[in-house]
């Protein structure tokens, strides 16, 4: 099951997508989390401590890389398998939760 | 580390489709992150809500964005829910917009707490009731 949260700043979104996380682990899931946010504060609602919450490295965009397909259209592919990335640049959180950061985007033209 | 709205949905969409069991995904709080492609990498959203008006016409275009796009389900939580007077006005906005309220959180000042002290909620105050209600939510989701 692949869910998405979505709602405006304040809501309780990352509150509520957190605690969902964690008890989905707790049923004895499977759980990726993942911190889409402009202002990634997910892992903090997870229970990270503060200090390594901050200091998670966004996943880097270079792990992306633009290929042209079939269909001459430009698509962005992984440089590495998916379950690497979030080996490599997730960190697990209480319950054993997996987190990912996506990072910050910038304005148009910046990113 | 900045990047574009584009670069941050492939890299979503592949992390997701590699994730195991579940992923859970906090969204961009506008709705960049909706796009064409998601009901590939989406089985179901969640639109969180607060019970007044701006953000409940916020939710119900998460909610039409997400049908149009083709997502299987759709469904709005409504969260900090005071009273019965909030939970009706919720009830009655989706009615009317023909949205499907599918879950009621209470304001509960343990979440409050929590925030304040850096806490997670589960961890900062396991027996509050809007875990209760999470719960609830949780093992009807995946039940």
């Amino acid at each position: 099951m692949k869910i998405a949260v979505a709602g405006k700043g304040g809501s309780g979104k990352t509150t509520l997508a957190a605690t969902l996380a964690r008890l989905f682990a707790r049923q004895g899931r499977d759980v990726v989390a993942v911190d889409g946010d402009s202002n990634p504060n997910l892992a903090l609602a997870l229970g990270v401590p503060r200090a390594q919450a901050e200091s998670i490295p966004p996943v880097p965009r270079d792990v992306l890389v633009d290929r042209t397909g079939e269909d001459g259209k430009k698509m962005s592919v992984l440089s590495m398998p998916a379950s690497d990335v979030i080996a490599r640049y997730g960190i697990t959180a209480p319950d054993g939760v997996r987190v990912v950061v996506m990072g910050r985007v910038g304005h148009a033209g910046s990113g | 580390m900045c990047r574009s709205h584009a670069a941050v949905r492939g890299l979503l969409r592949e992390i997701v489709e590699a994730a195991g069991d579940v992923s859970v995904a906090d969204m961009e709080a506008g709705l960049e992150h909706l796009s064409r492609g998601t009901p590939r990498h989406t089985d179901l959203v969640l639109s969180v809500v607060e019970p007044y008006y701006r953000s409940l016409e916020t939710g119900a275009r998460v909610v039409e964005l997400a049908r149009e796009l083709g997502v299987a389900r759709v469904h709005v939580v409504a969260n900090k829910v005071r009273d019965e007077a909030d939970r009706e006005a919720v009830d009655r906005f989706c009615r009317a917009r023909g949205v499907d309220l599918y879950a009621v959180v209470p304001h509960d000042a343990a979440v409050l707490e929590s925030d304040r002290d850096g806490a997670a909620l589960l961890d900062g105050a396991p027996g509050a009731p809007a875990v209760k209600a999470l719960a609830d939510l949780a093992s009807r989701l995946l039940g």
